[in-house]
């Protein structure tokens, strides 16, 4: 009798452990298919990641699966990509377009970007000022706004590299 | 009479000489430009050879930096499959992409004609005077010759080595500052199949305006209005990606022609060599035979003699 009590306890017991089950699984399978791409490299091309979090100019996202479909300019910053596992990698771009697709598709094309870790702070702060000099500097109205560009790009690279 | 016979010798005989002479100079003189000849034919092989060398190995950058950029083109056009345009284009603007640099095969002609085709083509009609920007000079040359007032914009100096995003990122800023009207683009440039193939390709790129006209635009969400930035950026990007394509197959083209002409090279040194050796034998002969003869002769006139 009272193996049988627990047999009946065991069998309705399986059902919610099946249930969780299945929505597990359903989590894993939540992901999005990403393109992140530099004319001189692919990183990745069309893999299942979990969530990727972009500078957009309009402020700072997370794209989760399923997101609707969107137009986002990048600013110069981190792209940071949270792979199964919760293995997240970092790259800093300077700029570029993020675009969500019908589809679960997520492609973004970066100008140019390295890992995050391949920066060195010194030279970052070197360029700094050099591009701040030329920006203060007298020289025409077009190089002046082009330093201030590159003055933009690695001041956020500065800051990037300092809350790593 | 016997007097008048042997002047009558004499007189054949020196016509004889005078006919052996020159054909024994001509002889003499084939044989010498047969040796020039063999002599550049060896020239150009060598030089056809390196540049084979040369373009294997810049072919195989080439191919990787077509990997990559291949990539970055289709992370690029998914947002052109998503927004196809209703209405098709009157007038579009053709980019044909090759480059300054000839011995590479059909490469330039095949953009060149297909850009023809498609100005020509009566299923999508287009209008006779739809601008064409050429980047490369040997298809400019090709172009200039039967649609040289639809040429509103050449470029050159790019494609000589491996090219850049820079590259792209200039061209695209020269075609819309040029002020050229159009309803859509339409880049031309060599797509490439194989290590030994290519065929010439047409890639589709939106404007700011047909983005704005098309159903599909309309399904993105966008904070602010920068579609004029996607339009500028998404055609820098399909110039680069086609950039690169066209680089790997102009190398794979040279290599293949530089293979060719190699080889023709090696065939035509061989029977120039069989030419040149047998002319050397004939002459050898020939001067053999006029030795005996004379020999002969002179025996004979001594036995007459002795007689």
């Amino acid at each position: 009798m009272s193996a049988l009590r627990l047999l009946s306890s065991a069998a309705k017991r399986t059902p919610s452990a099946l249930a969780l089950q299945r929505r597990g699984y359903a989590e894993v399978s939540d992901k999005i298919k990403l393109s992140l791409v530099l004319p001189h490299q692919a990183i990745f091309t069309s893999a299942d990641v979990v969530q990727v979090n972009i500078a957009a100019a309009t402020g700072d996202m997370g794209i989760l699966a399923n997101h609707v479909p969107s137009i986002e300019p990048l600013r110069p910053g981190v792209v940071e990509v949270i792979e199964s596992g919760n293995i997240s990698k970092k790259w800093f771009a300077s700029g570029g377009f993020a675009n969500v697709h019908p589809g679960n598709k997520l492609t973004i094309n970066v100008v140019e970007g390295a890992p995050l870790e391949s920066f060195s702070p010194e030279a970052v702060r070197a360029n700094l000022q050099e591009a701040l000099r030329v920006a203060a500097g007298n020289g025409s109205e077009e190089s002046k706004l082009e330093a201030r560009i590159e003055a933009d790009v690695y001041e956020a690279l500065q800051h990037a590299l300092g809350s790593k | 009479m016997f007097a008048r016979q042997s002047v009558a010798r004499v007189a054949t005989q020196q016509a004889y000489r005078h006919g052996a002479a020159p054909q024994n100079a001509r002889n003499m003189a084939t044989l010498r430009e047969i040796e020039l000849r063999l002599k550049s034919v060896r020239n150009i092989e060598k030089i056809t050879k390196s540049m084979k060398m040369i373009a294997s190995t810049k072919l195989a950058k080439a191919q990787r930096a077509m990997n990559a950029g291949k990539q970055y083109g289709i992370a690029n056009s998914e947002i052109l499959d998503h927004t196809p345009s209703e209405t098709p284009a009157k007038r579009q603007l053709f980019i044909v992409v090759s480059s300054d640099k000839g011995l590479c095969g059909g490469i330039h002609s095949s953009v060149s004609k297909a850009t023809r085709r498609a100005i020509a083509d009566t299923e999508n009609p287009v209008d006779a005077d739809s601008p064409i920007m050429v980047i490369g000079d040997k298809s400019k040359a090709q172009l200039a010759r039967v649609l040289g007032k639809n040429l509103a914009l050449t470029f050159n100096q790019i494609g000589r080595d491996i090219p850049t995003f820079a590259d792209a990122a200039g061209v695209a800023d020269l075609i819309v500052k040029s002020g050229v009207e159009y309803d859509s683009i339409a880049i031309v440039h060599n797509g490439f199949v194989s290590a030994i193939s290519y065929e010439p390709t047409i890639v589709q790129v939106a404007n700011e305006h047909t983005f704005k006209e098309s159903p599909g635009f309309r399904a993105y969400e966008m904070e602010d209005d920068v579609t004029k930035d996607l339009a500028e950026f998404s055609l820098a990007n399909a110039i680069y990606a086609a950039l690169v394509e066209a680089h790997a197959c102009e190398q794979s083209a040279r290599r293949n022609a530089m293979d060719n002409a190699s080889k023709n090279a090696k065939d035509m040194i061989g029977s120039l060599t069989m030419q040149y050796n047998r002319g050397r034998q004939a002459a050898i002969t020939n001067e053999l035979v006029d030795i005996i003869t004379g020999a002969f002769s002179c025996l004979c006139l001594r036995l007459v003699d002795l007689d």
